[in-house]
């Protein structure tokens, strides 16, 4: 009775015909499709052959389900797999079972068509994550190189601005005592001017006093011209000092606007500098406030880390 | 049943695009179930196959790697195709494309074994024909058959080999664009 008995039963009568194809066909009902039917008994003769017809139809029904059944099950993992060379067998199928079989041996051909476009754009994908990361090496290593280079340059400029700045500081200093001996000179001019003025005085007392002795006095009078144009002569060449330490001052005062102009702007760019010197190294104090060549390293970590992933998706 | 063993004819018989020759086995490969279009290309009777083990109509001319890599592929529960010539009971031969697949109860257990055999293109015959020589050629080189499976097996794995493809791919090349 069970296909999975070896053997033939024989099946009398149509009655029992029935019965067998009903249990067969009712396990295929419920999804099992190893039952078949067995071989029937013979009609008597004169009776037409109503059981062996029967018994066609349903094995070949059964036989053309299970195949589809197989087929399509085996076809679609395959599919699923990759294997797209297993195709869906519609040969021995007929009907709508060889039409279905076609429809999806076609929907197995479109999938196969865009899984080997996606493997395609997977290979473009690999050879673009392979590109981008030595493209990011390369740059991020020449990076580094300039970054290298443009700290000790930095470093030395900042070093070099100290220096003038320095030297500024020094001369502003020599300026600066220039204008206290000048401040000096200026108050012994005073005192020299002081001195004439008295003389002057002195030579007009002694004048007058000449001209009250009359030509007894006129030997003394000479001696008191003499020394009132020598006053004069002081006075006149105090005067001219005095010029020419006003106009050492302003040059003095001149200088050290300029100096001290320079020693701002110096000051400036040491500031610049120094900006330059942190954006390149990075700066003292935040570790994540790196510089140029930690940032280059950063990007090379990111885009490796970015590539790895592309590699494995 | 036939008890002697039956003389090759070299008549060859074929089959329809439209048919499917079926057989169910047990798991020792004894034949539970054959079809009427099995029944008529082998020329047997249903008595004479239901009960018989499967190489009842096993052709000389088939090579035994192609058995062993059928029953080495059905025990690992995976379905397998192969291009077979069988031997009617009179006889002549038959080529089919022959496709078999595990059954399962419900419980996931190899309960038997269903073959669907269709029929094969000529160029497809012709091709597997030609290779089932080569490997004839190789197998009759050892008396001992475990040897000679050993050296079916090596030549079927050579040519194979020097055309990069697996056993599948190339019995779906042969296939062209059947299906």
């Amino acid at each position: 009775m069970r296909a999975t008995k070896p053997g033939v039963t024989e099946v009398e009568t149509l009655d029992q015909a029935i019965r067998v194809v009903t249990e067969v066909c009712d396990r295929a009902r419920h999804g099992d499709l190893e039952a078949r039917v067995p071989r029937l008994g013979s009609p008597a003769p004169g009776e037409p052959d109503l059981a062996t017809g029967l018994r066609a139809a349903v094995n070949g029904l059964l036989d053309q389900v299970d195949a589809f059944v197989r087929e399509s099950g085996a076809a679609s993992s395959a599919a699923a797999e990759g294997r797209f060379h297993r195709r869906f067998l519609a040969q021995g199928l007929n009907g709508i079972y060889r039409s279905a079989a076609q429809q999806i041996t076609h929907s197995n051909q479109v999938m196969s068509r865009t899984a080997a476009q996606f493997a395609e754009a997977a290979r473009e994908r690999q050879a673009l994550a392979d590109e981008l990361e030595s493209a990011v090496l390369t740059v991020s290593e020449q990076v580094a190189t300039a970054a290298t280079e443009m700290g000790a340059s930095a470093n030395g400029l900042a070093d070099f601005a100290r220096d003038a700045v320095t030297d500024a500081e020094r001369g502003m200093g020599t300026v600066a005592s220039l204008r206290a001996s000048s401040d000096q000179i200026r108050h012994a001019v005073d005192l020299i001017n002081k001195v004439a003025a008295q003389t002057r005085l002195l030579a007009l007392n002694a004048t007058i006093e000449a001209a009250r002795a009359g030509s007894a006095g006129s030997g003394f009078g000479v001696v008191a011209n003499e020394v009132k144009s020598l006053a004069n002569e002081t006075s006149t060449s105090s005067e001219e000092i005095m010029s020419q330490v006003d106009a050492v001052q302003a040059a003095a005062a001149d200088s050290i606007g300029v100096l001290e102009a320079v020693t701002n702007r110096i000051r400036e760019m040491s500031d610049l500098v120094e900006g330059i010197a942190i954006a390149v190294d990075g700066g003292p104090h935040h570790a994540q406030d790196g510089g140029l060549s930690q940032l280059a390293e950063v990007l090379r970590a990111e885009v490796s880390r970015f590539v790895t992933t592309i590699r494995k998706s | 049943m036939k008890s002697t063993r039956v003389r090759p004819t070299g008549k060859e018989r074929t089959f329809s695009d439209n048919e499917l020759i079926v057989t169910k086995t047990d798991p020792r490969g004894v034949i539970t179930y054959a079809n009427d279009i099995f029944l008529r290309i082998s020329a047997l009777d249903e008595e004479d196959a239901v009960g018989q083990p499967h190489n009842l109509i096993r052709h000389p001319d088939m090579p035994r790697a192609v058995f062993k890599l059928l029953w080495d592929t059905l025990k690992e529960q995976q379905e397998i195709f192969a291009y077979v010539v069988n031997l009617a009971s009179d006889g002549a031969h038959y080529w089919v494309f022959a496709h078999v697949t595990p059954s399962f109860d419900t419980g996931g257990r190899v309960i038997g074994y269903h073959s669907n055999r269709r029929v094969p293109s000529r160029p497809a015959v012709a091709a597997a024909d030609e290779l089932y020589g080569v490997l004839r050629a190789a197998e009759r080189r050892h008396d001992r058959p475990q040897d000679a499976v050993v050296a079916g097996t090596a030549a079927l794995d050579q040519v194979l080999a020097e055309r990069g493809r697996t056993y599948d791919e190339l019995v779906w090349d042969l296939a062209g664009g059947r299906g």
